[in-house]
């Protein structure tokens, strides 16, 4: 157990930038959760780690053992390094029993045989899977898979443990125990833990903290709850729950109040504080959470908030409640009602606090 | 899935696996080395030689370029390059006719039997193409079955296995099931809704076969046609025991005759006309990586297993099973089975009733001369231990070019395949030298051992192509658990890799042991008394005209290659070839 260190971690394939200038110190015994869609760099780094891929330059420190240092020339290759990784694809070794797969970390370690069949013991219980010692890969479920793979990397006690998409080979309810389960043994075993995913549940309900990537680039690090209310830019904003962005521009300036109006393509006005202080004229684009919108009743008063006049484009039945897609001005936006509504045109409330201002423009996720 | 409170893990101080330094190192450095020198081996010598003014191991040699000048002045040698390629060209010709034809009849249509002639289309390729030459001489020989009997109604026999075309029809039916195979497994992978497109649009059976169904084939087509042209221009055997009684000379024979056959040879020439042919080669085995390399142009996308709808032949289903019932008969099954027939009789003739003339006589008198039990035990050894010890080899070469971080496994990769640009003659030569030239190895000279270095360095792409397929299938993700749980890149190959790969490398060792034991143009070249194998002897015994004992050794070899593919296929699920 110990603390990691990656500072400016570059790797290239080529003229393209898997990973560039990733910096990141994970303290002992937390839970760090790289997160990105698929192709950010989040597995580039974790095999940057665990030594399969050669960064092209930086650092990585685990405890004070370097393994990485591009300056120095320094390459532990993996067998050095000591560290625990389960596989996307479980990657138990088909030719093996459970117990011959659990026991082959030990057996390189040249652990007695009575440690050996002692300590694999445990290990299968701590997955519970003890029964299954004579089992063959291949007659275990992908969940008891699951399991076998991580009892084989806790049973030599690396040194920090690297998870690569762990539950993304699992079916829906299945994910939804495992991840409870996966809870609880961290809790327990406090391991210095990188958890790869691009299931955000998993990273908001597992994690110290996050680290959110896109396009080889940390885009925010912080705790879920930060990471969800405060995302750092619209991409944050957009890959992390459910966001609807609103684009426009810049009418009435924040003065003393933080407040801002925005002026929508279709000439209609939201008033929106912000501790981001844009310009007249600017360009920008402000989000809300799904939860943070409701529609406004005939005679709703805009107190705390704004009103404004949305199309209907879309509604559909999601099970216990209904989604609605509108459109502002030319925005996509999707908001989930209790009750069905026939009408074309809808009245929506939006808050004065709570949406995020961003000055840059994007045009968010199209629905 | 709660857990127990008090189920934790003790800690524990676990010393980190101390792999021995550099040991794998050493091993692919090792391994590396090993190729390369087993590949130059041959290569080397024939290229020094040709460069001589006399023989290489003689004293006080002068490099010297004559030798390019006085091949091309040898009387008749333009007559030979002619031979060769029309000889090769016509090969081409007639495996690519058939080979496609029985790809399309037997593999997408609702024939009868398709099934069944397709597994028998296919035979040829298990055996060698001598035992194949001496089944046609069987029937279509001048004193053959069926000539005989040709003549007893009309006036002669049509046809003359003792010409160009005549031994481009045998060669063009000994590889005319590479053509198919190619065919077949480029059909296999291609879309059958792209068919089923045209037929929607309208298309009915001959033209959606001439406008989609054979434009698909032509990568197939082209890349097995140069396959087949090259393996036109070192074929050794129909040349030689066609060829050669009627004068018609091709390079393979050219090099057979002034290297082996000659009783003063001329090492200049022979190496030089290596060189030649070598280099040719080379040229054609680049065109086939072009080939490949362009073929996405017609890669089809999606590859599911579904099998494509067969055409349907309708009136002609049974005209055309006829058909192929009377070629399949005609070009596999007569000879081979006149061969085999002939082995148990003393003569085979439509005069005479086969009862009278039944007999064990052959294998009698085969089993009376020491040279013959010898030359199929020395078979046996070298197919076996060769075998064994070539799968080792590319077992090896294959987990260190796919499966390794080796700083040199791209260029290892590309020497390993190599010897398919060396054709088997150049490879014998090159190796009689190596052991000529090279002090201390004159003791293997007369072992059969020099035989499996040979066979090993000329089949390793073989071995490769049975191998590579899986480990490129296996996932890296077994290797790198292995790697990050601190096994070293020898022990996840010893204990990981090599253990999964095993269904891969017994078929690989099967098709080495066949290849092996049907293996005679490298062989003619470096035999002695003593290290005989099948290949050999068959050709001395044809030389002394003793088609008995030819016949019972080619049925001996047929026996046995016929059991390990039954067995291999049956038993071990091996997929041999495509």
């Amino acid at each position: 157990m110990a603390e990691l260190l990656i500072e400016n971690l570059h790797k290239r394939f080529g003229p393209v930038k898997a990973i560039e200038d990733v910096n990141i110190r994970v303290a002992d015994g937390e839970f760090v959760t790289l997160l990105g869609p698929s192709g950010c760099g989040k597995s580039t780094t974790l095999g940057a780690i665990a030594g399969l891929d050669q960064p092209t330059s930086g650092r990585i420190r685990v405890g004070n053992k370097t393994y990485f240092d591009g300056d120095k020339a320094i390459f532990l290759p993996p067998e050095a390094r000591n560290c625990g990784l389960v596989f996307q694809s479980y990657a138990l070794w088909p030719h093996m029993t459970v117990y011959d797969n659990v026991v082959f970390p030990l057996k390189l370690r040249r652990v007695s045989t009575a440690d050996c069949k002692r300590r694999v013991e445990e290990s299968l219980a701590l997955v519970e899977m003890e029964r299954f010692q004579d089992r063959y890969p291949h007659q275990l479920s992908g969940g008891q898979q699951q399991r076998v793979a991580l009892a084989r990397t806790l049973v030599y006690q690396p040194e920090i443990l690297l998870l690569d998409e762990p539950l993304s080979n699992l079916d829906a309810k299945l994910r939804d125990r495992a991840r409870t389960w996966l809870a609880e043994l961290r809790t327990r075993l406090g391991l210095t833990t990188i958890y790869v995913t691009h299931d955000q549940v998993e990273a908001l309900a597992l994690s110290d903290r996050i680290v959110v990537m896109n396009g080889g680039r940390i885009s925010q690090i912080g705790a879920p709850q930060e990471i969800y209310t405060r995302p750092a830019d619209s991409f944050v904003a957009d890959f992390i729950g459910t966001t609807n962005f609103l684009n426009g521009e810049v009418v009435g300036a924040p003065g003393g109040d933080g407040q801002t109006l925005v002026s929508l393509s279709d000439g209609q006005r939201v008033l929106i504080k912000s501790d981001k202080r844009p310009s007249l004229g600017d360009k920008v684009t402000f989000a809300y959470r799904p939860e943070q919108m409701r529609l406004a009743t005939p005679n709703d008063p805009a107190i705390g908030g704004s009103i404004i006049e949305a199309d209907v484009v879309s509604h559909s039945y999601v099970g216990g409640r209904w989604q609605v897609g509108l459109n502002v001005g030319g925005n996509q936006i999707r908001i989930e009602t209790q009750d069905a509504t026939t009408d074309r045109q809808l009245r929506l409330w939006l808050p004065l606090t709570g949406g995020i201002l961003f000055t840059e423009r994007t045009h968010g996720k199209s629905h | 899935m709660s857990l127990d409170a008090s189920t934790t893990l003790a800690p524990a101080a676990d010393a980190l696996p101390k792999p021995l330094p550099g040991r794998d190192t050493v091993i692919q450095y090792g391994m590396a080395l090993l190729t390369v020198v087993l590949i130059a081996a041959p290569l080397l010598p024939v290229l020094y030689q040709s460069m001589l003014d006399r023989a290489l191991y003689d004293s006080g040699q002068q490099f010297t370029l004559s030798n390019f000048g006085r091949l091309f002045h040898t009387d008749g040698f333009g007559l030979v390059i002619w031979n060769t390629f029309v000889f090769a060209t016509l090969t081409t010709l007639i495996s690519q006719t058939l080979g496609t034809l029985a790809a399309v009849l037997f593999g997408r249509t609702d024939m009868p039997f398709a099934r069944l002639f397709g597994e028998l289309f296919l035979w040829p390729i298990y055996l060698s193409a001598l035992v194949l030459s001496f089944g046609w001489y069987t029937i279509y020989g001048p004193a053959g079955y069926l000539t005989l009997l040709m003549q007893s109604i009309f006036d002669g026999a049509p046809w003359n296995l003792y010409s160009l075309p005549g031994m481009a029809m045998i060669a063009g039916v000994s590889q005319a099931p590479v053509a198919y195979i190619y065919c077949m497994s480029s059909a296999s992978i291609t879309d059958p809704t792209l068919e089923e497109a045209a037929r929607v649009a309208g298309a009915g059976t001959l033209r959606t076969l001439s406008r989609i169904t054979l434009p698909l084939l032509l990568p197939a087509i082209a890349y097995s046609a140069v396959l087949n042209f090259t393996v036109g221009l070192e074929l050794l055997a129909i040349p030689l025991v066609f060829g050669d009684p009627a004068g018609i000379t091709v390079l393979t024979t050219f090099l057979y005759n002034n290297g082996v056959a000659s009783a003063r040879p001329d090492h200049g020439l022979v190496a030089t006309a290596a060189v030649l042919m070598f280099a040719v080669v080379c040229v054609l085995v680049w065109l086939q990586g072009r080939l490949l390399g362009n073929t996405r142009r017609f890669v089809t996308l999606g590859g599911k297993a579904t099998r494509p709808r067969p055409f349907r032949l309708n009136r002609l289903r049974w005209p055309l099973c006829v058909f192929s019932a009377i070629y399949i008969t005609a070009t596999v099954v007569m000879p081979i089975g006149a061969l085999l027939l002939r082995a148990f009789t003393s003569l085979l003739s439509p005069m005479v009733p086969i009862t009278d003339v039944l007999t064990f006589s052959n294998f009698a008198s085969m089993l009376e001369y020491p040279v013959y039990p010898r030359s199929i035990w020395n078979s046996f050894i070298v197919s076996t231990l060769g075998g064994a010890v070539a799968t080792a080899m590319v077992g090896l070469i294959a987990i260190i070019v796919l499966r390794s971080d080796f700083r040199w496994r791209a260029p290892l990769h590309y020497v390993a395949l190599f010897p398919r640009a060396v054709p088997g003659v150049v490879a014998g030569i090159g190796f009689f030298y190596a052991f000529a030239l090279v002090p201390g190895l004159g003791g293997l000279r007369n072992t059969i051992w020099i035989l499996v270095a040979a066979f090993t360095m000329h089949f390793i792409p073989v071995g490769l192509g049975a191998v590579a397929p899986m480990l490129l299938q296996m996932s890296p993700d077994f290797d790198r658990a292995a790697r990050t749980q601190g096994a070293d890149w020898w022990t996840t190959s010893r204990r990981i890799v090599l253990p999964l790969l095993r269904p891969a490398l017994v078929a690989c060792f099967i098709i080495l042991f066949i290849t092996f034991f049907k293996e005679y143009t490298t062989a003619i070249f470096l035999f002695a008394p003593g290290s005989e194998v099948i290949g050999t002897t068959l050709l001395q015994a044809w030389t002394q005209g003793e088609v008995g004992l030819v016949s019972a050794l080619a049925t001996v070899q047929v026996m046995v290659i016929g059991i390990c593919v039954t067995a291999a296929r049956a038993f071990l699920g091996v997929k041999l070839y495509g």
